[in-house]
């Protein structure tokens, strides 16, 4: 079952057009990645789906971006933090907040009014152990998140987007920071986390596409050049430019 | 060649000079203070001093005590802190996270005229608007109080606090505020459950460089607090400052009297409590810095 489906979205920044008519659907509860060179629009086109784009100024945006059947570029305000809980959001950079281990798993619950404080705990453990922390930082839970590991950041970071139970996760070049080790372990977790959630992950790293998702996409210059099965596409590209970017003719 | 290293040599001197020269004013200064203060505190000691209730320079027999003038400036500068460091604090969040375009520059511009308005002209206009107005609202005997004092001393300590504090919020890495809107937090969530708490270190030091300010401010609150001499017990009271003593009686003083002295032992626990504040600032900023 198709989870987003975008149609004919294009989207400007000013006068300059990041995304030309892009026509895809992403599958209920596998990895999409999403390739391609620098400034080919792909980051783009993840932060459109949790709308993250409207915080630029000059922004627009054509078409349509249905999740769940619903577009969720008309909408007010209130949908957009809607739609933020239902798809969470996983940076390039480890951000997670000047504040304790604990505080930042919980940031989430508290924005929306989750749970109860009793309940609190439990979903800190739940989420920490979702992401294979739990035993690392069981005794650390109130030191500050800013003393840990990058790798165990970008781990809390994902445990903390996983707190307030998304459906979608977006994963924006999520190991670009970390070293080669980290990158599999981060990986291997991703494997786990698609049993519960749709993951759209950006990557520069075509290894890390070839080995870790199930479909992929290809963009070029803001266009959509292929999609398909990962497998597919890098043993068999369709189009030119596909081939000459995975063999690693340009990009 | 030669002629080109000796005037190296010169530059570096000279640039070394006038860096160490602030550090060598100050110790300067200090000794001055020292010197002419210690041997009042010969005479009369710490203790009698700090601890004294009456400030009667020059009655007989004289009293030094300046309890009622530390309590006053006390009671001025935590009255103006309670003024100033909210109202600065959500100016500093204005300016950097909400408004924008030529309204911001408007306002940042605004706010340095405040920092450029001479303290004397701000206790001018205190003392024929606010004063008379205090004493009118509040139905006072006078308008002379501790509370007109701190309310234009917080007025003058605002623009320090607005500009370091808005440095820091926005050298707070825009990570966190798009992290806590990926996570569904509105803007006005991020700002208070997340941005201020990485800015607080400098939100603290910019406190404290405000209150310094405050403490050595002497002009208008010469002017506004009525200058009494007496233990406060309100806000509402006329109090006298520790600045605002010097400034009164230094004039009057004989020279070389012990009353002359006094007045210098004033300016040292003055001087020690200004740098106690900045020394604090300064962790702060370090820590924010890290």
């Amino acid at each position: 079952m198709s989870k987003i489906i975008t149609n004919n979205l294009s989207l400007w920044y000013g006068g300059f057009q990041a995304l030309k008519k892009i026509n895809l659907a992403f599958q209920e509860k596998r990895i999409t990645s999403i390739i391609g060179p620098s400034g080919c629009g792909k980051s783009t086109l993840l932060r459109v789906f949790n709308r993250m784009n409207d915080l630029i100024d000059g922004v627009r945006i054509e078409g349509e971006v249905l999740i769940d059947s619903a577009d969720i570029l008309d909408g007010d305000f209130s949908d957009l933090v809607k739609l933020r809980k239902k798809v969470g959001m996983v940076f390039q950079r480890p951000n997670p907040f000047p504040l304790s281990v604990y505080e930042n798993i919980i940031f989430g619950l508290k924005v929306h009014h989750l749970v109860e404080k009793s309940e609190r705990e439990q979903i800190v453990r739940e989420s920490l152990e979702s992401v294979m922390l739990w035993n690392d930082l069981k005794d650390k839970l109130h030191r500050n998140a800013l003393g840990l590991s990058l790798e165990q950041k970008q781990r809390l970071c994902i445990a903390r987007a996983i707190a307030v139970e998304p459906d979608i996760l977006l994963m924006d070049e999520p190991c670009s920071a970390l070293d080669p080790q980290a990158t599999l372990k981060i990986e291997g977790l991703m494997q786990r986390l698609k049993n519960d959630y749709t993951i759209v992950i950006v990557t520069h790293n075509m290894q890390q596409a070839a080995r870790a998702s199930d479909d992929a996409g290809f963009m070029l210059l803001g266009e959509l050049i292929e999609f398909d099965r990962t497998v597919e596409m890098f043993t068999a590209p369709k189009d030119k430019r596909t081939e000459d970017y995975i063999t690693g003719r340009y990009g | 060649m030669k002629l080109r290293l000796l005037k190296e040599f010169i530059i570096e001197k000279l640039i070394f000079l006038s860096g160490i020269a602030s550090i060598l004013f100050v110790i300067l200064i200090f000794t001055f203070l020292l010197k002419e203060g210690i041997s009042f505190f010969k005479e009369i000691g710490l203790k009698d001093f700090i601890g004294g209730k009456y400030w009667y320079p020059i009655s007989e027999p004289e009293r030094f005590g300046i309890l009622p003038l530390i309590l006053g400036s006390l009671l001025v500068t935590l009255g103006a802190i309670i003024i100033a460091v909210p109202l600065s604090i959500a100016c500093a969040f204005y300016i950097s996270e909400v408004v924008q375009g030529k309204a911001k520059d408007i306002l940042k511009s605004g706010i340095e005229m405040l920092a450029a308005i001479p303290s004397v002209v701000l206790g001018f206009i205190g003392i024929v608007t606010l004063v008379p107005w205090m004493k009118k609202v509040l139905n006072l005997p006078t308008g002379l109080t501790a509370l007109s004092g701190s309310i234009m001393l917080g007025l003058m300590a605002m623009p320090t606090i607005i500009s370091i504090s808005e440095d820091a919020i926005n050298a707070v890495p825009k990570a966190y505020k798009e992290g806590a809107l990926a996570l569904g937090a509105t803007r006005w969530q991020a700002m208070y459950r997340v941005v201020i708490y990485a800015a607080l270190p400098g939100i603290i030091a910019a406190s404290m460089l405000g209150i310094g300010r405050v403490i050595g401010e002497t002009m208008a609150v010469m002017m506004l607090s009525g200058n009494a001499a007496v233990i406060p017990s309100t806000l509402l009271e006329p109090v006298r400052t520790l600045t605002a003593t010097i400034a009164a009686e230094m004039g009057e003083a004989v020279h070389g009297g012990l009353h002359y002295y006094s007045l210098f032992a004033i300016g040292i626990i003055l001087f020690v409590i200004t740098f106690m504040i900045n020394v604090i600032a300064d962790i702060f900023l370090h820590r924010n810095k890290k």
